[in-house]
């Protein structure tokens, strides 16, 4: 019984760091209507940086215990190639989605380099700072307190989200925006405003979930590559340009891959595949999705 | 037995009652308009004759069959075209690659796959004619996306009577199209017609004037419901029906004409 | 470009290609051998996605099929016979498109894109996980066949790559070509692209839209296999990689590269990139950013692609030489 709550923890703990990087996929394609194949780059992006600025925090003599904000500083840092990367994506703007696509798939390719060349081709992690959070246990089942404090700061994320989306006027905006951009557009936004904000904070929200999960597993260049599948399968499952979708999405497909490593190990991630195609011919507007092309 | 026929059709979205049990029936050779104020039905009543929605009660046979829910393919399948108010273009074709691809579905040779097209003589015979109905004949080898509006309308159109549809639907075909153009724009769809092989056509349309010169019947509606069903003469002639359709425009051309 | 500069150009490309065996040294022959591959998959590629107007990102998989078919026929069941699993490459492939493609066909869009890279990357993960079955990350090894019926026992593997199997693989890719000329310019191809540009009126114009991206889909299905097929017999090994879905990513990268509205972009974006990598990846180990740039560049500035530049230019050579004709 504590192992499968292990299990079921350890499930959650993914399902939080996913979610952040799902929300930052749902809110670029909610509003932008692009698909960023790149949200994983930033999600690499965040773990290495995030493993370069704890080393040199601890090298610089700050106590370990301040792992979890140094590793969220990391990331708020990292989001800085938002901006540059929206004024990028902003020559194909008008152009047909397929094209938006390739340019995202291009930063990829070029993001491998870009962090290959900056910290190499072998994988990275932590020490054992984490432990100085210690452990909550309770007969065989024990969770790391780290583990607890990440998964309460997606909580708290998520409401933060949806708090801006719903209750301010900015939220508001935004949500117009991706309602109607034609619209928006003719009441006065500045879409290309809006456009450069909500990347910036898509792609914060990427780097973010890859600094906070570097203490529990190494950095490497595949995570990339890797990571940008099970966000995908997030956000169908979830529907596309929900909130509400990111976070249920993000639990199911954390706990399905929890509980299907320790049943049937190769089912793993084919799990999550069948899943998705399923979602996509059954309701192929997710969960909470609108309706579909 | 009347080509197109509906049996008290009704139709609801929700509470809002768009159509309510609307009876007509079109038989071969017929020339008939559809007219009406806005909101009085008109496109809902096209949607349900062509089959793109089904009825909420009531039937709409075409040919003895029902239609209900056909869909479009289908629908060209049984000898029905329609146009949209929008015009609908295929931008990277050219004017005689978008006439073809009816001539192809009509004379069914989609499913070639090592023919050369450009070799098929019957094809682009076909498609030289519909062309030449329309007025479109220099240019062909144009790309559809470089036309002007009014010749997108005018090759929307040509390529629905390229499909040779027993009954065709036109919405609203001279929308858009200068005054002095819409008398040539009627007289070429009723040429067309007859040379296509066309039995009947539908055309919900605006200009009263074009209605009255043309039709051979004109099928009324106003808030859901068929008002008249009659010839020009006797539509024309009842003021209680001009008031309805028409309203308020028929003073304020009538205030024009005297200035 | 008109009928007769594009002929002879292509002529000129086939002559120019049938020579390097002879005038090259081997290297260059069997650099060339992927190119005759992925210039296959890609012309059925983009019968899907330049003619029919729908992105996979899924397509690697149908290479992948063709390369374990190698490996299951000529390995497994010891059939070595090139013909043999060209054909059960394809038919395999027909076996696969089917039903996925009945699947997919439905959506366009984002959506046909999204389960495309999700039915990929669960053929990746089924390759990778079942290792008992596939070989798993180590791949499945295809041994060396006979084409043509023929051993060729005095030639080295090098030797036969760059030598009798150069030429088989140019004359798959010639027929294979010509094959979807006649595709793309039949009325079957004329329906394909009325509805790429415009669904809805294509329909209403008795375009059976589904079943003709269906049949597009299993057309560029069985072109990804032979493919697959070429390449499996070059590397000597079908592995999980090829199904990736950044394999995919690449085979979008070449066809975009070369044109994707040019019927033959894709061969242009196969070569280029072919050549260009294999330059690439001697100067720099950061190749993958220069081949990133690249593509950003040209969907930006060259969407459409070196083939789309080569006849725009041809154009403007051929408007100069001649007169201004009255419009």
């Amino acid at each position: 019984m504590s192992a499968f709550a292990n299990v079921v923890f350890g499930g959650i703990f993914h399902a939080a760091v996913l979610f952040l990087v799902a929300a930052g996929l749902q809110l670029v394609f909610g509003v932008q209507k692009i698909v960023n194949l790149a949200c994983g780059s930033f999600y690499a992006l965040g773990a290495y940086f995030g493993i370069t600025l704890v080393n040199a925090a601890l090298k610089a003599g700050l106590p370990p215990v301040l792992l979890l904000p140094i590793l969220i500083v990391a990331g708020l840092l990292m989001a800085v190639v938002g901006p540059p990367i929206e004024r990028l994506l902003r020559t194909v703007y008008g152009r047909d989605e397929s094209f938006q696509l390739l340019l995202t798939f291009a930063l990829v390719l070029m993001f491998q380099d870009v962090l290959r060349f900056i910290w190499g081709a072998n994988p990275r992690s932590l020490g054992n700072e984490v432990l100085t959070y210690g452990k909550l246990s309770s007969g065989d089942f024990t969770v790391p307190v780290y583990n607890l404090l990440v998964i309460a700061a997606a909580i708290a994320a998520a409401c933060l989200i949806g708090l801006f989306l719903r209750r301010t006027s900015y939220g508001r905006l935004l949500r117009a925006t991706a309602e109607n951009r034609a619209m928006a557009e003719a009441l006065g936004v500045n879409v290309r405003a809006v456009y450069a904000v909500v990347f910036s904070l898509g792609t914060l929200l990427g780097t973010l979930g890859g600094a906070l999960v570097v203490p529990t597993s190494a950095a490497s260049l595949d995570m990339a590559i890797e990571f940008v599948i099970e966000a995908f399968a997030v956000v169908v499952i979830g529907g596309l340009g929900s909130m509400a979708g990111a976070l249920i999405g993000a639990l199911l497909v954390g706990l399905i891959r929890a509980v299907s490593l320790v049943v049937y190990p190769e089912f793993e991630i084919l799990a999550i595949y069948l899943i998705v195609i399923g979602t996509l011919l059954i309701r192929p507007s997710g969960l909470f999705g609108k309706a579909a092309s | 037995m009347p080509l197109l026929e509906a049996k008290g059709v009704s139709r609801h979205f929700g509470e809002f009652r768009a159509l309510q049990d609307v009876s007509l029936a079109v038989d071969e050779n017929e020339f008939v308009s559809v007219v009406g104020p806005n909101g009085a039905g008109k496109t809902t009543l096209v949607n349900l004759l062509t089959g793109l929605l089904l009825p909420s009660s009531g039937q709409v046979f075409f040919k003895g069959q029902t239609i209900g829910g056909v869909g479009p393919i289908a629908l060209a399948k049984r000898g029905m075209a329609r146009t949209f108010q929008l015009v609908q273009i295929f931008p990277q074709l050219t004017v005689a690659e978008t006439i073809a691809a009816a001539v192809v579905s009509q004379q069914q040779k989609q499913w070639r796959l090592f023919a050369a097209l450009s070799a098929d003589a019957a094809v682009f015979q076909r498609v030289r004619q519909i062309a030449g109905i329309f007025g479109l004949s220099d240019r062909l080898e144009h790309a559809a996306r470089m036309l002007s509006q009014g010749e997108k309308k005018l090759l929307d159109v040509a390529s629905a009577f390229a499909l040779s549809p027993e009954v065709i639907l036109l919405d609203e075909p001279t929308s858009g199209v200068s005054t002095s153009e819409k008398h040539a724009l009627m007289k070429t769809l009723i040429g067309a017609a007859k040379a296509a092989g066309v039995k009947s056509v539908i055309l919900v349309e605006h200009d009263m004037d074009l209605v009255a010169t043309y039709s051979q019947r004109i099928i009324a509606l106003a808030e859901g419901k068929v008002i008249a069903d009659l010839p020009p003469g006797p539509f024309f002639a009842d003021p209680h029906i001009i008031a309805t359709v028409v309203g308020k425009r028929m003073s304020t051309d009538a205030r024009h004409q005297r200035s | 470009m008109t009928q007769g500069p594009r002929l002879l150009l292509v002529a000129v490309g086939v002559v120019a290609l049938g020579l390097v065996p002879t005038l090259a040294p081997p290297f260059y022959a069997n650099l060339l051998i992927p190119f005759f591959a992925y210039a296959i998959a890609l012309l059925g590629f983009n019968l899907l996605f330049g003619y029919g107007g729908l992105l996979s990102f899924g397509h690697a998989m149908y290479l992948g099929l063709g390369a374990y078919a190698a490996a299951i026929v000529a390995g497994v069941l010891g059939i070595r016979h090139f013909e043999l699993v060209l054909l059960a490459a394809a038919f395999g492939a027909v076996a696969v498109a089917l039903p996925i493609g009945f699947l997919c066909v439905r959506y366009s869009g984002i959506f046909f894109g999204m389960l495309t890279l999700a039915f990929g990357m669960l053929a990746h993960s089924f390759l990778f996980k079942f290792y008992h079955l596939t070989g798993g990350d180590s791949g499945m090894r295809v041994p060396r066949m006979r084409i043509l019926g023929l051993e060729f026992d005095a030639l080295n593997k090098i030797e036969l790559l760059a030598g009798p199997f150069y030429y088989y693989c140019l004359a798959l890719m010639l027929l294979a070509g010509f094959a979807l000329w006649r595709i793309v310019h039949s009325p079957f191809g004329l329906h394909l692209r009325s509805l790429r540009d415009n669904p809805q009126k294509a329909e209403y114009l008795g375009v059976h839209v589904p079943q003709l991206r269906l049949l597009a889909y299993v057309i560029s299905a069985v072109y990804g296999a032979i493919g697959g097929a070429i390449l499996g017999f070059r590397i000597g090994l079908a592995d999980p990689e090829l199904v990736h879905w950044t394999h995919s990513g690449h085979l979008v990268f070449m066809t975009v590269l070369g044109g994707f509205s040019n019927f033959l972009g894709p061969v242009v974006g196969a070569l280029t990139l072919t050549l260009l990598q294999d330059q690439l990846q001697s100067i720099t180990q950061y190749w993958r950013f220069v081949l990133g740039a690249m593509l950003a560049a040209i969907v930006i500035f060259f969407p459409r692609g070196l083939a789309g530049i080569a006849a725009d230019a041809g154009r403007r050579l051929v408007r100069r030489q001649q007169p201004q004709v009255a419009a």
